[in-house]
């Protein structure tokens, strides 16, 4: 960009069918080139739904209602199934709504998007917890604090309990340990955390013997 | 008296010409370079692939064989638009935050004033390169311009955070197959000390016998084991390719 009137032609070809874009044949198209049309084209493909006075994106706010009454329906219908201790189905319940979350429209407020995730990660990883599946409930967790890092205490907890449950105790330790970081005191954690603490010690003395 | 013997001097007269006209050229040369070098600094950013895409696509050339131009639909476009608005939101945030570091650094005198100049001009650019898809956007849509970098703006996080949790998704399903191999692994080992211990029990004659069977070199570790169960305390992604050898390993150590 060091001059602000020219720009460097790419010769690009369109199909006239599907309007897809795609580098002309006679050159060789870079990998970062490819890449790019790929995003274009598929940005193009989720402006074509949307609703038809709407030429482009709608301003993030306010946003399209129907979408976040579905996810909490059906957050509500995982947790009433969670209640009857039926966690296989709340746990397929958690997985549709999240299913929704993740196909948002990309310009919807990435904030919401956040707090829908990480609630949804979060119960998933509970269920999961319930079925004994901890390498399912671990990466649930992980996916939960990655959506929100402060107040997710539970999330931080339920990823190191499943650690701790796999053997990975280091890991566990490690994990728990920033989690205390982020989250302050919170009694789940500590207690967490001595309980890790004295496993490795134990494992320490087993080696040693 | 005046005399001047001209042959004699020719020698250091040569000398002070050749002096004078190599200093006159390396001056030369050298301000040239140095004005050449400061018009042509580097750019901070790298070339604008999607402003050059949205570009291209305004000026399309017929291609070879047909005469017309390619029509291209205004739908396709706003999309180019849009996502030249989101490669601009990640300029300006590098920007931003490139910005405090650089300037303290130039306080301290650990960079050049090239740099700091390189990074006015791309800050200077980035206004013009702002107001220019604002324009555009307008153009393009009535009142556009004023959400377009809104919407370009959640775009940009919500792929950073998308992107996050794909990697944790793709991470699941070796922590699956990992977990997996490890559980059938501990609770073969739970039953070979069993069975261990009860031959122990039996006596030591038909041990021999049964060790033939196991083809494992595990078990013999395990039965001489208090406890069944090694807790590994490796990342998964370490001990999946290995996680054999290694507790072959440990168990020798023993």
């Amino acid at each position: 960009m060091s001059d602000l009137d020219s720009f460097d032609f790419i010769p690009l070809h369109i199909d006239p069918k599907s309007k897809a874009i795609s580098a002309a044949a006679q050159t060789p198209a870079t990998r970062a080139l490819e890449a790019e049309l790929a995003a274009l084209n598929t940005l193009h493909r989720s402006l074509h739904g949307l609703d038809p006075p709407h030429l482009v994106p709608p301003p993030p706010v306010p946003v399209n209602p129907k979408r976040s009454a579905n996810i909490g329906k059906l957050r509500e219908s995982g947790n009433a199934e969670y209640r009857k201790q039926r966690y296989g189905e709340a746990a397929k319940f958690y997985t549709l709504g999240l299913q929704m979350a993740l196909t948002r429209a990309a310009w919807e407020p990435s904030q919401l998007v956040r707090e829908e995730l990480h609630a949804l990660y979060s119960n998933r990883a509970q269920a999961h917890m319930h079925l004994g599946l901890w390498a399912e409930a671990a990466s649930d967790a992980e996916a939960s604090v990655e959506a929100k890092r402060q107040g997710n205490a539970k999330a931080w907890f339920r990823r190191g309990r499943s650690l701790v449950e796999m053997g990975r105790l280091a890991e566990a330790r490690e994990w728990v340990a920033r989690g205390l970081e982020f989250e302050g005191e919170e009694k789940e954690l500590i207690e967490l955390l001595k309980e890790v603490d004295a496993k490795m010690e134990q494992e320490k003395v087993k080696r040693d013997a | 008296m005046f005399d001047i013997d001209w042959r004699g001097l020719l020698l250091p007269l040569a000398y002070l010409g050749v002096l004078a006209g190599t200093f006159m050229t390396f001056s030369r040369v050298y301000r040239k370079r140095k004005a050449f070098e400061s018009a042509n600094l580097a750019p901070w950013f790298g070339p604008h692939l999607q402003r050059n895409i949205y570009l291209s696509l305004l000026h399309m050339e017929p291609e070879e064989g047909s005469e017309k131009t390619p029509k291209v639909p205004d739908s396709v476009i706003r999309a180019a638009l849009l996502r030249r608005a989101v490669e601009d939101i990640h300029r300006i945030i590098q920007i931003r935050t490139a910005k405090q570091a650089c300037s303290s650094l130039l306080q301290r005198g650990s960079v050049g004033d090239d740099l700091w100049q390189r990074f006015q001009r791309a800050e200077k650019e980035m206004e013009e390169e702002l107001r220019d898809v604002v324009m555009e956007a307008n153009a393009l849509v009535p009142n556009w311009g004023q959400i377009i970098f809104q919407s370009a703006n959640e775009i940009a996080a919500n792929k950073a955070l998308r992107d996050r949790i794909d990697e944790i998704e793709a991470q699941t399903e070796k922590d699956k197959e990992w977990w997996e191999k490890r559980r059938t692994n501990i609770k073969t080992e739970l039953m070979k000390e069993l069975e261990a211990e009860a031959e122990a029990e039996e006596g030591q004659q038909d041990h021999e016998g049964s060790e033939k069977g196991q083809t494992n070199s595990k078990s013999s570790v395990a039965g001489s084991e208090d406890e069944p169960v090694l807790v590994e305390t490796d990342t998964p992604s370490a001990a999946s390719p290995s996680g054999a050898s290694k507790k072959k390993k440990q168990g020798g150590k023993k």
